[in-house]
């Protein structure tokens, strides 16, 4: 077990930040922390750290509490903060250097990790430009190499996306992916469900400080009711026929806004077939048709009541 | 470890540039500012003549040597004093209004009586003994020369012999120096600074980057000793400038002592750096209200200790003594003023021994807010 938290509490006065959370992070995993902005993820990671003060719970990190003295523990976490934090009078190298010999003493070694995380993160043409010269996706990529040089055992990325254009994205999800196959274990915050589904092998859902799912994306959809959605791009049909879709087997819901008829349907096999028939069946005009599986979306949707991106 | 993060600190620090300016271009502009403001200050202009009284009996009547020095010392636009011949009560009272600086009773010795000690009893007394050392000369030219009387005692009331005379050993009185060593104070005290940033870029509470050096494996201590030394080795240099500055650019004279000059300056530094740190530790504000208040407190310190009118001093001296020794930029500034005028150290070593005392509280008030490695909320 990497890391282990045991029913962590942590109030900011009458606010419940963190409420009763425990969560267990596996060796070479890539665990995802998803909900939105103020549900607590990054107070989360900062009592994990050990930086914030919590009113009640137990730490382990590598099987050892967790403390501010904990060097050992320390030596081996690599982190990215949500907020850039680079110093503005340091170059590129200069500051991935000054970050990365607060773990590596040895001068030869953190010369070559240093250049090895210039590359990683594709600001070889930058090293000699200060923070103030870089766009915020540079920024962000510049902020990643500072918390990951050392090569550490466990990296933990709080919104590293924030602000970032889509090229930069990009980057970073691939380059996470390139750490865990590495061996890092890695933890990632963010309120973009689009990321956590794609890069996360398990995640949990937080909700007001409270984790209200955890598992595979897979295990996840499957907690809930929704199965497919399916739309159907037709300009006309007649409303006895929209009735009649809605009462089909495993069909919870049917809408036509002209041109889209958007179908719900509870999980089940064989459910577009069964659409797919009926419409045949009716000689209801169409054009496109496609099905979506349930996103995150959905499941905090059904489980919250509420979007998750509001 | 250590050299890894001195190192960068001073890289850090060096390229920082609202730093550098309030650490050194602005006590070099004011330096030079004051010495264009000051450049007529110095020409004699603003000596005054000294209010005195002379105590009005048979004695002073009956003495004509004394009666001549007096009043040929209290006439025309250079006099040296302003006399009043009154009573010995009416004396008293003028001296208790402050309305003469001493007055003089003419027995044997000629006696003076002030009641604080300055530069106008020096000068008084000054010229005091020097009539007396006169007399026993004046009595033997007499005998020869009769003409010579009038010269000779008229002699006794030039101005410049007694400025001159009155500091003996010491420097000459020198009416900017005091605005220069407040000018080091302050300069001293704007090593705040530097004390700041490195509170503010260890504190996780007050910046991400510090929260990141809070999770990086290396002890607090550590960390906060490596870069102060880096901030005190640049405040160093910068105070070192400014004296050099000071010396060799505008000619201002320190006087013999250089040495202790440069210690004093050593632990002014200090104590600004240090001073800086318990601020940015204890006001848990913006950076703009850290500044803003360290500046205001270093500027009201200055003030109190005469950098913008020198007499504040002596007021603050006079009427809330133990504001002088409350206000560390005044501490120094006295320290200085010592080194300069005086030949003992007992009031210089007074000075130092209660700006440690201010050192030790910046550091133990600092270290004990920033010893918490959890914080409450971030
Ligand atoms: N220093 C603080 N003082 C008071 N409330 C805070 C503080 N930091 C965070 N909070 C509150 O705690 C909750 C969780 O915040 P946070 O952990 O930052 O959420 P997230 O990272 O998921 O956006 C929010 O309601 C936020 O307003
Ligand atoms: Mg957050």
């Amino acid at each position: 077990m990497i890391i282990e938290v045991n029913n962590l509490v942590k109030r900011y006065g009458d606010l419940t930040a963190v409420d009763h959370l425990s969560l267990a992070v596996n060796d070479g995993e890539v665990f995802g922390l998803l909900g939105p902005n103020g549900s607590g993820k990054t107070t989360t990671i900062n009592c994990i750290l050990s930086l914030l003060e919590y009113d009640q719970g137990e730490i382990e990190i590598f099987g050892q509490p967790m403390t501010p003295e904990s060097y050992n523990i320390k030596r081996d976490i690599g982190i990215v903060m949500q907020n850039v934090a680079v110093y503005n009078e340091l170059t590129v190298y200069e500051n991935i250097d000054y970050f990365c010999g607060l773990y590596i003493p040895n001068n030869k070694l953190r010369k070559k990790l240093v250049l090895e995380a210039i590359d990683f993160v594709g600001l070889d043409e930058y090293s000699k430009f200060y923070p103030k010269k870089l766009s915020g996706g540079l920024l962000r990529r510049l902020n990643i190499a500072c918390g990951i040089a050392h090569k550490p055992k466990l990296i933990i990325l709080d919104e590293p996306t924030v602000a970032v254009d889509p090229q930069s994205r990009n980057k970073i999800l691939e380059g996470i992916l390139e750490l865990n196959r590495q061996g890092a274990t890695i933890i990632y915050t963010s309120h973009y469900m689009e990321e956590v589904e794609h890069i996360c092998s398990r995640i949990m859902i937080l909700d007001k400080g409270k984790a209200i799912a955890t598992g595979t994306n897979g295990e996840l959809k499957a907690m809930i009711n929704m199965g497919e959605k399916i739309t159907v791009q037709s300009n006309y049909m007649s409303a006895e026929q929209l009735a009649k879709i809605s009462q089909l087997p495993n069909i919870v819901s049917a809408e036509h806004n002209s041109p889209l008829l958007v179908i719900k349907s509870s999980r089940g096999t064989n459910n577009l077939e069964t659409v797919l028939d009926f419409i045949k069946k009716e000689r209801i005009q169409h054009s496109k048709i496609y099905s979506e599986l349930p996103t995150l979306n959905d499941v905090f949707l059904e489980l919250t009541g509420k979007e998750l991106r509001d | 470890m250590f050299a890894h993060i001195f190192i960068y600190r001073l890289k850090c620090l060096l390229r920082d540039k609202e730093t550098i300016f309030w650490t050194l271009l602005f006590p070099l502009l004011l330096a030079v500012f004051f010495n264009i403001a000051f450049a007529n200050l110095n020409k004699g202009e603003i000596f005054k003549a000294i209010d005195i009284a002379i105590v009005d009996d048979v004695n002073y009547q009956s003495n004509q040597y004394f009666k001549t020095a007096l009043n040929e010392a209290s006439q025309g636009d250079d006099r040296l004093f302003n006399l009043t011949v009154a009573s010995k009560e009416k004396a008293d009272q003028l001296l208790i209004n402050n309305s003469i600086s001493g007055y003089i009773v003419v027995e044997n010795p000629i006696n003076l009586v002030v009641n604080r000690s300055g530069l106008n009893p020096n000068i008084i007394k000054s010229f005091i003994d020097n009539y007396m050392q006169t007399v026993s000369s004046v009595n033997s030219i007499l005998l020869a020369d009769p003409a010579k009387q009038q010269e000779l005692l008229s002699s006794l009331g030039n101005r410049q012999q007694y400025i001159k005379e009155i500091s003996g050993t010491a420097a000459e009185p020198n009416n900017i120096l005091n605005y220069f060593y407040t000018l080091i104070a302050m300069a001293c005290f704007y090593g705040g600074f530097l004390g700041m940033r490195e509170i503010t870029d260890i504190q996780a509470d007050i910046s991400p980057l510090a929260a990141r050096i809070n999770v990086a494996p290396v002890h607090k201590l550590k960390t906060i000793i490596s870069s102060m030394s880096a901030s005190l080795l640049i405040h160093l240099t910068e105070m070192l400038l400014l004296l050099i500055f000071l010396r060799f650019v505008l000619q201002v004279d320190f006087g013999s002592k250089i040495g202790f000059v440069i210690l004093t300056t050593v632990i002014g530094s200090i104590a600004g750096v240090t001073f800086g740190a318990l601020i940015s530790a204890l006001v848990k504000k913006s950076e703009g209200i850290k500044v803003a208040i360290l500046i205001g407190v270093t500027m009201f310190g200055s003030f109190l200790a005469g950098m913008m009118y020198q007499n504040m001093k002596y007021i603050v001296a006079q009427k809330i003594p133990v504001l002088s020794y409350l206000n560390p930029v005044n501490l120094l500034t006295d320290a200085f003023y010592c080194l300069y005028y005086y030949d003992t150290f007992s009031r210089y070593a007074l000075n130092m021994g209660i700006l440690s005392i201010f050192i030790v509280i910046f550091c133990v008030g600092t270290y004990s807010i920033i010893r918490r490695r959890k914080y409450a909320s971030l």
